[in-house]
């Protein structure tokens, strides 16, 4: 088993790079530079422009903002709007889910793929499903799921799927999420202009409103996208750039909305649209993703996953993309005058992300086929557009085997369990794994790339040593297709496992790093752990499990940091998360006495990524030894 | 509480201590120069060769490698390969005890009912039913049942699905207590009363890797994995699990097999799915075992009053147990199959001519025909011997109930016990209907049995019907060479076992285990065409005196997956055809004479070339081509095919003389066929000859055999 490895990867980008320089393109790698060094008050979280009496930025000499704010409460307001903006970013996505669901009909653009699960979570809900056709009750649980968002009163419907005692340290903690939009207006409340100063509090309020997300609005877009497109279950597929085929027009979907990229799926098969393709000279029609869209086709359809967050501008630069196409989150603007230099047409489809020098097809639920169908047209019409001299498309590919929601890793895990002996449909067996040491534990790598990191190097290489060391990995996100383009997705790189882990992926006929999904479907990750905890009997924090952005960059991360520690899982960070200029606010997130006392768990900050690979496997042995296992 | 990791290293310990003890106390009496071996085996110490590439012979290597390299699997950190390797060098030291009894006894330590080691020869001959999953799995249980009852029925049950079931400690007295058979022939063996007993079978896993496999011996994960993918064996341990169990259970789930227990959690016990698991209730340890292992038991349920079962087949019905014998060569005792227009037989009718058994005088030899008529859409009367054959295996495998010859001159015995438990003729029917049924669904349509016992129409038929059949078979036989047929076929039943190794069988050459003859692969072919037999065209013949066919390359190369280049049929020194370790007999090359030996696998004694059947065995096997040496089938010996390129049978020189009597016969025919000698095999040197290479050719000068005027092999 040989991985594709970092250097392999930036030697391909950096022949990409050239063509770039030939057409005078602009890159993220040249605008790193042009940024750097970055604004230290920035960096350190000590700058506030809430109001307009400042900038207001904290030195020795100037200990307080002109409101007479200190660092503390200026660090934990920051903190909380950056979580706000993540949450009600995660939140919005699950809401646009709902409204899809709440669209479906028979025969329609859009219908109930799982209705089983659709079901389930009616069942959940209280809601009444016998004897109801299966859209009425769609409808009726996707206008209860659009609810939850802006409801005057309770506390969101997930947090029941969560184990006793973390709702009991939620109730306790104060910080059990109400309605949705509720938490990120009470997040932007709070910090508006000489409301909290109280670094407690303000933090506090972080963590409910990740909680918002985690189990509120992040859960119905993954679970209703489950129910719309299809519950994922494992499915093999290739990643990296070399997906992209040179005599088939090319067409790349970004951005995190399944609802899109499905339609766009969709109408590539269509007869008709591969006849025109042909017509004009290609031997077909290839979609492949990048960024989460990538994980949310990979894990249904299986299309290969061209590349994450940092490279998104080398799909570009392969000058063999017909159509970048885009929804929400995470889309460089500079892919606009990017696709300037080559024939590529860079297409937005959602009002929430209009940029410069792009086409814009409005996509909505109701004429979504029409608009899909247009799009996949247009890049198609494309394809006799290239210019020959700059089509270069890097050879490296991986395989990867991808899919793993929750109820697929159930299913896996029946896979060993004894009928004469064991209940099936449980956790139980990874369990078993943990408790004897045959695997020391488990570990989730989240996040995104961020040039602060070379990329994907703290993914890739801490993976490694998680593997090396019996520790199953789950992923998701942008960790997810790092993964996906090193090979670490593949059955095969259970070679690089010790032999505990090994053994497991080998019985259970799982690669040894499970693909969970997009960043919404941390999500899952939140339900996995409180199923493990329920079938143990352990609490959630016990369990000897930790989490791992390395390379995260955006507000969605920060949220989806703070509903996991809120959940009971430590959360290792290599990027700091602006906070390092307030010494209480630290303490509260990084200390023994702050969010831990709450919640019993917390973040550990470290730049050193060797370091932090360390802590993490102290951390999980240190759990393993409070347990006596 | 120990966590698992705790009990697995202290329980390596443990063993390794004994081993140190053991070994100290060996050198004390014997001496670091004296032999330490367990005997009748190519691979000494064999669990040790297997997984260091190296090997043992005295008592001083022993001390040497328990202190090297069997402390260097004794690594301590807590990863799974430490257990792993820690479990694996408690099997390592138990081997290390057992073989230290071995050497202070000067031979087997142990008595009846215990066995201890397996010899090559056991475990060759276990080579082709685990390959036919007619052994479906390994059981190994360790310690007492909670109740004699429990064991033996567990026991029993195991035996009656086929598993091969071995025991160590406490369960060997409830066998016996119970009146368990006890023995390799009934597929039910006592390794020994202490756990380091254990050994002896994984012995048996890992010397299946180097024979069959051709797994490099030292290559540790090629040994794991080929045990793991390959041999279907598990452990049920009761309770209470020692340390040193869990640690030697360690080690069997490292080669691949799961440890099922009634011990529990509160005593200290891990679950580890389809690796340890836990069954309080022993009644279902069978059924929980074949799942963690993965085993399927064909079913064949067969409505008859005692067990059916491969467990049965080696059994031996003694003259004081039996109730009444059919002998062929006394009486009229044959048995015969036919094929028929699917008009003639009416599906599952049993007819009886004359008295049932009841009738016959306890201990009395009686006349006997049993006669199977078939029909079918695809049948082929080619297919009757193919059917005939598989009678000897299908009546054996009734418990109670032995036979062994055919066609005329068969011998069938049945126990009192069984005739008691009520078998009778139509039992018999019934089990010849229900197996061809299920073995040959796809050929046959309607099988109806006739028994005769009554001695006039024996007779009768016998000179009427079945001598006339037999001669009629005889003629279409003799007449089936490899120059009159279009096609030959390969086999590549064994892959499951030995990887890389393909058979060409051709009808003057029967596979290399003597159970696939030319016919049994077109039958094979015809029930089941993308099966282990593939058609091979013979149009390109590139040299007809070896035997080299374009075909039969491209056949092998494909089926071996590009392993092997090239066999040629006839020549055991130009690309002899490789052998997966199963085979009947094996000829090697003797220079003194320019001659070849041949030795069956239940010789255990020496040949001329100064080596054992085991350690000629073991010069070839797993596919490997070895210019020299060749496994083959006893039939073959007096093929005209045998060695044709090298001058045929005329080159044989000695055989054991049990193998020598059994193939005389036509032996002595081709060679007055192909050289005008007569009594060819009173030429041919045996053990009550000489063993060694001088005198052998003496004798040979003697004789005047034929190979002292045949070119120099070399």
């Amino acid at each position: 088993m040989k991985l594709i490895t970092v250097e392999q990867m930036e030697q391909a980008t950096e022949r990409l790079l050239e063509t770039g320089r030939k057409v005078g393109a602009d890159s993220w790698q040249q605008r790193v530079k042009n940024q750097t060094p970055h604004c230290k008050f920035g960096e350190e979280g000590i700058c506030c422009r809430i109001c307009s009496m400042g900038p207001c930025r904290i030195t020795p000499k100037a200990p307080r903002g002109i409101c007479g704010c200190d660092v503390h409460g200026i660090v934990a307001r920051n903190y909380l709007r950056f979580t706000a903006g993540g949450a009600a970013t995660h939140s919005d996505h699950g809401r646009s889910i709902c409204h899809t669901l709440y669209q479906t009909k028979e025969g329609g653009n859009y219908t109930v793929k799982d209705p089983e699960k659709l079901k389930r979570i009616a069942g959940e809900w209280g809601i009444e499903t016998e004897g109801k056709d299966i859209y009425d009750l769609a409808h009726e649980v996707a206008e209860t799921a659009l609810m939850e968002y802006g409801k005057p009163f309770g506390n969101c419907r997930f947090l029941s799927r969560a184990p006793e005692h973390t709702r009991r340290l939620w109730h306790e903690a104060g910080i059990e999420p109400r309605a949705i939009d509720r938490e990120v207006s009470q997040s932007l409340h709070m910090t508006h202009m000489g409301c909290s100063s109280l670094p407690e509090a303000l933090i506090r309020q972080s963590l409910r409103a990740g909680l918002c997300d985690g189990w509120g609005g992040s859960m119905c877009g993954t679970e209703f996208s489950d129910v719309l497109f299809g519950t994922p279950k494992p499915v093999d597929t290739t990643a990296n750039l070399g997906v992209m085929e040179k005599d088939m027009v090319n067409i790349v979907v970004h951005g995190h909305d399944p609802s899109l990229s499905e339609m766009i799926v969709f109408y590539a098969q269509d007869p008709e649209m591969i006849a025109l393709a042909k017509e004009q000279g290609a031997k077909g029609i290839n979609i492949c993703g990048v960024c989460c869209t990538a994980n949310e086709v990979a894990m249904r359809h299986g299309i290969p996953m061209a590349g994450n967050f940092l490279q998104q501008e080398n799909v570009v630069l392969t000058g063999a993309c017909e159509a970048i196409v885009v929804d929400v989150q995470c889309i460089f603007p500079a892919l606009g005058p990017l696709s300037k230099c080559f024939h590529t047409k860079f297409v937005t489809t959602s009002e929430i992300a209009r940029m410069p020098d792009s086409e814009f097809i409005h996509f909505s639920e109701e004429t979504a086929g029409e608009n899909a169908k247009a799009i996949v047209r247009m890049a198609v019409n494309n394809f006799k557009n290239r210019n020959q001299d700059l089509i270069h498309i890097p050879d490296i590919k991986a395989n990867a085997t991808v899919g793993y929601s929750v109820e697929a890793i159930k299913k896996c895990l029946d896979g060993v369990t004894n009928t004469q002996v064991d209940v099936t449909g449980t956790m139980k067996p990874l369990i078993e794994c943990v408790k004897s040491g045959v695997l020391r534990g488990a570990m989730a790598f989240v996040g995104c790339n961020n040039p602060k990191v070379r990329p994907d190097t703290a993914h890739i290489e801490l993976m490694k040593k998680m593997l090396a060391n019996d520790i199953l990995i789950v992923v998701s996100g942008c960790a997810a297709q790092a993964a996906a383009k090193s090979g670490l997705l593949d059955k095969e790189a259970k070679e690089l496992c010790g032999d505990g882990l090994k053994r497991v992926c080998e019985l259970v006929d799982i690669p040894p790093v499970l693909h969970m999904g997009s960043c919404v479907d941390i999500s899952r990750m939140m339900v996995l752990a409180s199923d493990i905890a329920k079938d143990s009997g352990w609490n959630i924090s016990q369990i000897p499990l930790v989490g791992c952005a390395p390379e995260w960059m955006s507000e969605k991360a920060v949220s989806i940091g703070n509903y996991v520690v809120a959940t009971g899982i430590d959360t290792f960070l290599g990027v700091d998360p602006y906070t390092k200029g307030s010494t209480e606010v630290t303490e509260l997130l990084q200390g023994e006495h702050g969010v831990k006392d709450w919640v019993e768990a917390k973040y550990t900050v470290e730049l050193d990524i060797e370091k932090l690979g360390d802590r993490m496997i102290e951390a999980i042995e240190a759990k393993r030894a409070a347990l006596g296992i | 509480m120990k966590t698992l990791f705790e009990r697995v290293f202290s329980g390596n310990d443990e063993m390794y201590a004994q081993a140190v003890k053991a070994v100290d106390e060996a050198m004390a009496k014997l001496g670091p120069d004296a032999p330490a071996t367990f005997g009748d085996t190519a691979y000494s110490l064999p669990c040790f060769y297997a997984l260091t590439g190296k090997k043992v012979g005295t008592v001083g290597e022993a001390k040497a490698a328990l202190e090297n390299e069997i402390k260097a699997f004794m690594t301590r950190n807590n990863r799974t390969k430490d257990i792993f390797t820690s479990g694996v060098a408690t099997a390592l030291s138990a081997e290390m005890i057992e073989l230290m009894k071995y050497a202070v006894a000067g031979g087997s330590p142990y008595q009846e009912p215990v066995m201890g080691h397996f010899t090559d020869a056991q475990v060759r001959e276990l080579g082709v039913p685990l390959v036919t999953r007619d052994i479906p799995g390994v059981a190994v249980i360790i310690g007492p049942a909670p109740t004699a009852e429990e064991g033996a029925a567990l026991v029993k049950e195991y035996q009656s699905q086929g598993i091969f079931v071995t025991l160590v400690g406490g369960i060997i007295d409830q066998c016996v207590e119970q009146g368990v058979k006890i023995g390799f022939g009934f597929r039910n063996v006592a390794l020994g009363y202490d756990l380091s007993s254990v050994a002896h079978v994984v012995s048996v896993a890992l010397r299946a890797a180097i024979i069959f496999g051709s797994t490099e011996p030292g290559n540790y994960e090629a040994m794991w994995r080929y045990t793991m993918n390959r041999v279907f064996a598990f452990v049920n341990a009761f309770a209470p699990v020692d340390d040193m169990t869990v640690a030697c259970g360690a080690g069997a789930i490292q080669l691949g097999f799961p440890v099922v227990t009634n011990d529990t959690e509160e005593n200290n016990m891990f679950r580890v799915p389809k690796s340890i698991v836990i069954q309080p209730d022993v009644s279902k340890f069978n059924a929980t075992s074949l799942e963690a292992r993965d085993i399927k038991i064909k079913i064949t349920k067969i409505d008859i009053p005692v067990a059916f079962s491969s467990a049965f087949e080696g059994e031996i019905v003694r003259r004081g147990d039996m109730q009444v014998e059919f002998d062929g060569s006394r009486k009229t005792g044959l048995e015969l199959v036919r094929a028929k227009e699917l008009t003639e037989v009416e599906d599952h009718r049993f007819t009886l001519i004359g008295p049932d058994f009841d009738t016959f005088e306890v201990g009395s030899k009686v006349d006997f025909c049993m006669v199977a008529d078939v029909a079918g859409k695809n049948m082929n009367s080619d297919f009757e011997s193919v059917f005939e054959r598989k009678f000897h295996a299908y009546i054996n495998c009734m418990e109670g109930v032995m036979h062994t010859g055919q066609r005329d001159v068969i011998r069938i015995r049945i126990s009192k016990a069984a005739f008691e438990a009520g078998v009778r003729a139509k039992d018999f029917a019934e089990v010849l209907y229900a197996k061809l049924k299920s073995d040959y669904d796809t050929v046959i349509d309607k099988c109806e049995v006739t028994i005769i016992t009554d001695p006039a129409e024996c007779a009768k038929f016998r000179q009427e019907v079945a001598i006339p059949a037999y001669d009629k078979r005889d003629e279409r036989l003799g007449s089936l060479t490899d120059e009159n047929v279009e096609q030959f076929y390969t086999c590549i039943m064994c892959q499951s076992f030995s990887p890389s190794h393909v058979c060409i069988v051709t009808p003057e050459r029967l596979g290399l285990c003597g159970a696939v003859s030319w016919l049994d692969a077109k039958a094979t072919n015809e029930l089941d065409p993308s099966g282990p037999c593939q058609i091979v065209p013979k149009d390109h013949i590139i040299d007809e005196n070896i035997g080299r066919w374009e075909e039969v390359n491209d056949a092998v190369k494909k089926y071996s997956q590009g392993a092997l280049e090239s066999v040629t049929l006839y020549s055991i020194m130009e690309d002899p055809m490789t052998s997966c370790g199963c085979f009947e007999c094996i000829c090697g090359i003797e220079p003194f004479s320019n001659g070849v030996v041949i030795v069956n696998r239940e010789h255990a004694g020496m040949t001329p070339l100064g080596m054992t059947f085991s350690e000629m065995a073991s010069m070839t096997g797993g596919g490997v081509q070895t210019p020299g040496f060749m496994g083959h089938g006893k039939h073959f010996i007096a093929s005209k095919k045998f060695m044709k390129a090298e001058g045929g049978l005329g080159r044989i020189v000695w055989m054991p003389k049990a193998l020598k009597d059994q193939v005389a016969e036509k032996v002595n025919q081709s060679a007055k066929e192909l050289y005008g000698v007569d009594n060819f095999c009173d030429m041919i040197g045996d053990e009550t000859v000489t063993e060694d290479a001088e005198a052998l050719l003496n004798y040979l000068t003697e004789k005047g055999h034929p190979v002292l005027s045949m070119d120099p092999l070399m």
